[in-house]
């Protein structure tokens, strides 16, 4: 009875940072600060609701513990990876406006479509770099 | 296996509370300015699934559920690192 009543506490611990993280998602004002309200579902909620779950049910300890050393393991790598991928987005929109000439144009709307221009583009210039090698080493076997 | 109906009627309770957070969570999906707010919140939905098939598996009585959840979190992990490096390097390896 003390056990059940312990995991229906702990399930509840859960349940509410999984609202509080949901919330800050929704209200927070930037992209990293609701990185950061995300966090706190993948830790502190999903480990109340693993930690509930063992305790009203022993015979699944093994498995949640399993599930919980992986989440452990692997959420603060997922969004450190979206982290990266934030700031690296915002250090080519800053190229793009410090590139941009005063006079150019004046419409400051958002650099989406420029970042992703750009990303495709060093994609490009990779895949013709390699095209110039192979064609280049070609020319130099006929050569021979 | 769960006894007392209070316990019962709680773990239930607990997963239409988490049924019912997934609404909020797909609302950034779809307005979420830009492409690393949508991964987030992609991030965020599986997280939570992987605790409704946890709540489920205290609902069924049957362990075995919680193996899904594992699997779940793995190609999710995959799945969001992948994507994460397409925003940031315009490909995927």
């Amino acid at each position: 009875m003390l056990l059940e009543t312990l995991g229906v506490a702990a399930l509840g611990f859960g349940a509410f940072f999984c609202a509080i993280g949901v919330l800050g998602v929704i209200r927070m004002p930037d992209t990293l600060t609701r990185l950061h309200a995300s966090g706190k579902v993948a830790t502190l909620g999903l480990f109340g609701l693993l930690l509930g779950g063992a305790l009203l049910m022993p015979s699944t300890a093994l498995r949640l513990l399993v599930l919980g050393l992986f989440v452990l393991l692997t959420s603060p790598v997922a969004t450190h990876a979206i982290a990266a991928s934030v700031h690296r987005r915002r250090e080519i929109a800053q190229q793009l406006d410090d590139e941009r000439q005063p006079g150019d144009d004046d419409d400051s709307a958002p650099f989406v479509a420029d970042v992703t221009a750009v990303l495709s583009r060093s994609r490009l210039d990779e895949i013709v770099e390699a095209l110039e090698r192979t064609q280049q080493r070609r020319d130099h076997t006929d050569g021979q | 296996m769960i006894e007392s109906e209070f316990a019962q009627s709680a773990v239930r309770l607990i997963l239409l509370a988490l049924v019912i957070l997934l609404i909020p969570a797909s609302y950034r999906v779809v307005v979420g300015p830009s492409l690393p707010d949508r991964l987030s919140a992609v991030d965020l939905i599986t997280t939570l699934l992987v605790g409704i098939i946890v709540l489920l598996a205290l609902v069924e009585e049957t362990p075995v559920v919680v193996d899904m959840a594992i699997a779940l979190a793995a190609f999710a992990f995959i799945g969001t690192i992948t994507i994460a490096r397409y925003i940031s390097e315009g490909r995927y390896f």
